[in-house]
């Protein structure tokens, strides 16, 4: 039966492409705008942006400002830098997030010489804690950027907040999204939230596991047997985790030097000539084929 | 019904969005810095309904006098019967641009500066000024074949147009 072609020329010649980022799924435009505009009458003032995006695998937090060549990223931490500090399982929960969002904040600060000034919050972790501006600077702003993320109550990006409210940077939030806000009373259960903190929810399930499945338990969290956390010390891990972070946030330049020949990921254009030669072998490969193989009805077209 | 002469009138193709690019405007209209004395061009973005200046300014040029939170006061020239006010109205930064109205000029004066610190280090005088085109320098033509043209005589029989 004939089809009709249903997107036919005129169709794609009144098409209008939506924006790079926007077709690849990665950037919301209406969001950008808005976190990005700086009032005229501050000029050059750079309005920086606490940006914090999950894969399966790994958590990258930034402090990025906008310019017309290009984003300008000031700091960044990922939570694959968490193995330096001790952390080496569980890379992605919230407990991970909060130690990645800290990891930022100390060294945003030890960057521009503010970390003396700004220490954080040290203790009472779980409660909503702003930072209070000093005498001599004001603390450093920014604004939180979730991506394409639904921002539910718990959800991890809070978590990374968390961390780097603590860790000493003025980001404007309020507590309703953080783990443990109970919509009924509205208020945030501090003791809820200190608990996610610390994956105390990761602890909870592994005793469940270990009461009901215990093969289950085995194999869900073998990297954590394997390094000896169970239940009981998960919470001191990531305790020493924080004192680590706090006590050396400096980034450290991976040792690796470029390789010798540029690794090609597409495929290197053919000249006319090549393309040329390619098609007379691939034809003379097609009619030796069909000379041998008689049944075939193989056109050399 | 009459025609109506609101704000917005006779704009609905002045205002349009050009073909396929309607939708989202590009951020650097957003993180483009103006300072005051600057030059702009007054653009109007149809996809913006704040801060839209009045159609008679689309297209014109103006000097920036004011500086605010999201919009710019650009100061323009506008023809009022015999004479011409200078017009400070305030617009959005989506409906502005920035003009190269004067860009040939501020380079000028960069390189004459450059020209001049140069000079004055070799310790002698340049003038800067620009020169009109003088008339083209004189040369000689070569190769060339004299040819004298005459007229040749009138011949009655042969010339007569339609025939005889």
């Amino acid at each position: 039966a004939f089809i009709k072609a249903q997107k036919a020329k005129p169709y794609f010649k009144r098409f209008q492409v939506k924006y790079k980022r926007r077709r690849e799924g990665k950037t919301d435009y209406r969001a950008r705008i808005r976190l990005i505009n700086q009032d005229k009458n501050k000029y050059n003032t750079p309005k920086y942006r606490f940006v914090v995006r999950f894969s399966n695998k790994d958590i990258v937090a930034q402090i990025t400002s906008a310019s017309i060549a290009g984003d300008m990223v000031l700091a960044a931490a990922y939570s694959h830098e968490l193995p330096r500090y001790g952390l080496e399982v569980g890379l992605t929960n919230y407990a991970a997030a909060y130690c990645t969002g800290l990891l930022l904040a100390r060294r945003v600060l030890k960057m521009l010489e503010m970390d003396e000034e700004y220490q954080g919050n040290l203790e009472s972790l779980g409660e909503d804690y702003s930072v209070e501006p000093a005498d001599s600077r004001r603390p450093f702003r920014a604004l939180l950027d979730v991506g394409l993320v639904r921002t539910t109550t718990g959800n991890r990006v809070f978590g990374a907040l968390k961390g780097a409210l603590d860790g000493g940077l003025d980001i404007p939030h309020s507590d309703k999204r953080f783990a443990g806000f109970s919509k009924d009373n509205k208020q945030l259960d501090a003791e809820v939230h200190r608990k996610y903190i610390f994956g105390g929810h990761v602890a909870s399930y592994m005793r469940t596991l270990m009461e009901d499945e215990p093969e289950k338990y085995q194999s869900h969290f073998s990297e954590y047997i394997k390094r000896g956390i169970g239940p009981d010390n998960l919470e001191e891990v990531y305790k020493k985790i924080h004192a680590a972070i706090l006590a050396d946030p400096t980034a450290k330049k991976t040792e690796k030097e470029p390789p010798k020949q540029h690794k090609r990921f597409n495929l290197k254009k053919l000249t006319y000539d090549e393309r040329k030669t390619k098609l007379i072998e691939r034809l003379n490969a097609l009619n030796s084929a069909a000379s041998v193989d008689e049944d075939g009805d193989e056109d050399d077209e | 019904m009459p025609a109506g002469h609101g704000l917005r009138s006779r704009t609905r193709d002045l205002f349009a969005r050009p073909f396929r690019k309607k939708g989202y405007i590009p951020l650097t209209t957003y993180l483009r810095t103006y300072r005051i004395g600057d030059y702009v061009d007054i653009k109007v973005n149809g996809a913006v309904h704040k801060g839209m200046p009045h159609k008679f300014y689309h297209g014109r040029t103006g000097r920036v006098w004011n500086v605010t939170k999201r919009a710019i006061g650009v100061e323009v020239n506008k023809q009022v019967g015999n004479r011409i006010i200078r017009k400070r109205i305030h617009v959005r930064v989506e409906h502005v641009q920035p003009s190269r109205c004067n860009e040939e000029f501020r380079q000028r004066k960069v390189r004459n500066d450059q020209l001049k610190a140069e000079a004055k280090a070799r310790g002698e005088k340049i003038s800067t000024k620009r020169l009109p085109e003088g008339p083209k320098p004189g040369f000689k033509v070569e190769g060339a074949m004299l040819e004298t043209v005459t007229p040749i005589p009138y011949d009655v029989v042969n010339d007569l147009k339609g025939g005889y």
